[in-house]
């Protein structure tokens, strides 16, 4: 699939909006039970603005993935069956409801006002992240999306993201919570990168269908792509399958698990260890974590081949594999190339 | 409830391409156009296609087959498109099962191509909205146009008449009784899509060389000196690699 750079954007600027606001909050609702502190006034303010202001942009960068970005608004139509849909309400109720939050605590207006749209907030964010990550996991096509890890790993990518900026957030406003969000950080990243070994294993053992199966035949039979129809490219070959992406992977996924996972981790441990923890440090690991996520999700749209690429040789070679049990093992070789 | 679907013998279809251009031809100027062009005289020329045909070859050397498939949009009975336009844009009609775009609704997401296992939707980078086959409807309920004529124009062009369009649900019609009779198939069945548009599968033809002969050696034949020409040379080369053999 061909990796649209403005969704990339939403996801590094909501991810990094939703996942400081849950931490932010969770200081704020924990405080409400007796457990901690919470966060100073002041800080809330700077974290809130900064969290809508990034999701205002996250919102605006995705507009330029339409064709008609003044249309957009029309996307809650079909709340009842499109993750789209429910991705484009709940982004956009979040927004608003963290404004109002952050609007009530700036009026004093009450803890019960305020803790219901901070609930809400935090509720309606993590439904946001989730709807996002349904979008893909949902596509039946792509069948190295189609899995609830997709789902799972996207989220904690919003964790990573959160964690890693509440981190440095702590450092630098002076916060006792510093060795939480350490901790909080490296759990996040451990199991982000747990997760992702396992979105990557699996797509070694994905049944994947065959140019066959595409086009009813025997499972038996070999068949091999003659003519596409058209000498060039069209839609169908550049939006599903990007050529370049697919040369460049095997060079990009482990730069992006270096940069996702191995930098955070190490500093962050390092950071335990020797005790050294400073704006570099932090700063590095939050960094790290937003520039190896965009090339994670660089590498997530690239490793997803939709099964329409079969008609045109695109697929990725498969072995036939013993789908009913009772046809014979057959190497099918399909290439458009030669 | 009524399916229109086409109906593609793949026995007939020569891969000539006709009902791709006239369906370019037609609905470029038509109710659902334009299918946008560009650089069409260059050295990357690309557009939008309802209808785009593919060649492939089954079987191993030298016993190998060539089959045409002309693919356009499935006009799927379970539409996977349709529930996830997160406008609304894209719907089927229930009155015969077409699936459409309207066009004032798309936003251009995308997301009913990357839903499509088919591949039959295509963007339009010059109106940003997706297109995709409409089975011709400003043509099939046109009525100051010929009743003969009130079919796609795909099928109405087709010099090999490997195409048939109707009611696939209508046991009366042409396509139900060719999809029955000749084992009509459809493309990725393990979709779960339930396609409309169906394919009748390629059969072996027989031919009685014996009836063939008798018929093109009878000497009225205008062809006869030819037929008996060509013959004697052939007869002559194996004779002659016989003795070469020899």
């Amino acid at each position: 699939m061909h990796p649209p750079l403005s969704l990339i954007f939403f996801f590094l600027t909501a991810g990094t909006s939703i996942g400081s606001f849950i931490f932010m909050y969770s200081l704020e609702l924990l405080s409400l039970f007796g457990k901690g502190e919470g966060l100073p006034d002041e800080v809330i303010y700077k974290l809130g603005v900064f969290q809508v202001v990034l999701m205002g942009l996250g919102a605006f960068g995705a507009s330029f993935h339409l064709g008609h970005k003044l249309r957009a608004w029309k996307a809650i139509k079909r709340f009842r069956t499109s993750w789209l849909s429910r991705e484009a309400v709940f982004s956009g109720a979040y927004g608003f409801t963290l404004v109002l939050y952050l609007l009530m605590k700036f009026t004093d207006a009450g803890p019960i006002p305020e803790h219901i749209f901070g609930v809400s907030t935090l509720i309606l964010g993590i439904l946001s992240g989730f709807s996002t990550a349904m979008i893909y996991a949902s596509n039946k096509f792509v069948l190295e999306w189609n899995t609830s890890i997709t789902v799972i790993y996207y989220l904690l990518m919003y964790l990573m993201l959160g964690s890693s900026l509440m981190a440095y957030a702590s450092h630098l406003y002076g916060l006792p919570y510093l060795g939480s969000f350490l901790f909080l950080t490296f759990l996040f990243v451990a199991l982000g990168l747990g997760f992702r070994i396992a979105f990557n294993v699996r797509q070694f053992y994905i049944k994947r269908p065959t140019l066959n199966e595409a086009l009813n035949l025997p499972h038996n039979r070999p068949i091999r792509v003659l003519d596409t129809g058209s000498t060039t490219d069209n839609f169908c070959t550049t939006e599903f399958y990007y050529k370049k992406g697919k040369e460049l992977i095997s060079t990009v996924l482990p730069i992006a698990y270096l940069f996702t996972f191995v930098v955070p981790l190490f500093l962050v441990v390092y950071s335990w260890i020797t005790g050294v923890v400073n704006h570099w440090t932090l700063g590095i690991t939050f960094l790290s974590v937003l520039f190896g996520s965009a090339l994670e999700r660089w590498c997530f749209f690239v490793e997803g081949n939709h099964v329409q690429n079969l008609f045109y040789g695109l697929y990725p070679e498969e072995g036939y594999r013993l789908r009913k049990g009772y046809m014979e093992r057959k190497e099918t070789r399909i290439s458009l190339y030669g | 409830m009524p399916q229109y679907a086409l109906v593609i013998d793949l026995n007939t279809c020569v891969g000539c391409h006709a009902c791709a251009t006239n369906c370019k031809e037609w609905n470029t100027q038509a109710a659902f156009g334009p299918l946008s062009d560009f650089d069409p005289y260059g050295a990357e020329p690309s557009g939008v296609w309802y209808n785009r045909i593919f060649t492939y070859e089954t079987g191993e050397f030298p016993d190998v087959q060539v089959f045409h498939l002309p693919k356009s949009c499935l006009h799927c009975q379970d539409a996977p498109c349709v529930p996830v336009c997160p406008t609304g844009a894209s719907y089927k009609r229930e009155q015969d099962g077409i699936v459409l775009v309207n066009y004032d609704d798309c936003i251009g997401c995308k997301l009913c191509a990357w839903s499509c296992p088919y591949g039959c939707r295509e963007y339009d980078e010059a109106d940003k909205v997706m297109k995709k086959c409409t089975l011709c409807i400003d043509r099939i309920y046109d009525e100051t146009l010929p009743p003969e004529q009130r079919k796609p124009a795909c099928v109405l062009t087709c010099p090999a008449k490997a195409r048939f369009f109707g009611d696939i649900e209508d046991p009366n019609s042409e396509v139900y009784k060719a999809i029955k009779e000749r084992n009509g198939f459809v493309l990725f069945p393990d979709m779960g899509t339930n396609p409309a548009n169906h394919y009748l599968p390629r059969t072996e033809t027989k031919v009685n060389l014996e009836e063939f002969e008798k018929h093109i050696l009878r000497p009225d034949n205008p062809l006869f000196l030819e037929v008996m020409k060509r013959h004697h040379v052939s007869h002559k080369a194996e004779e002659k690699q016989t003795e070469e053999v020899g």
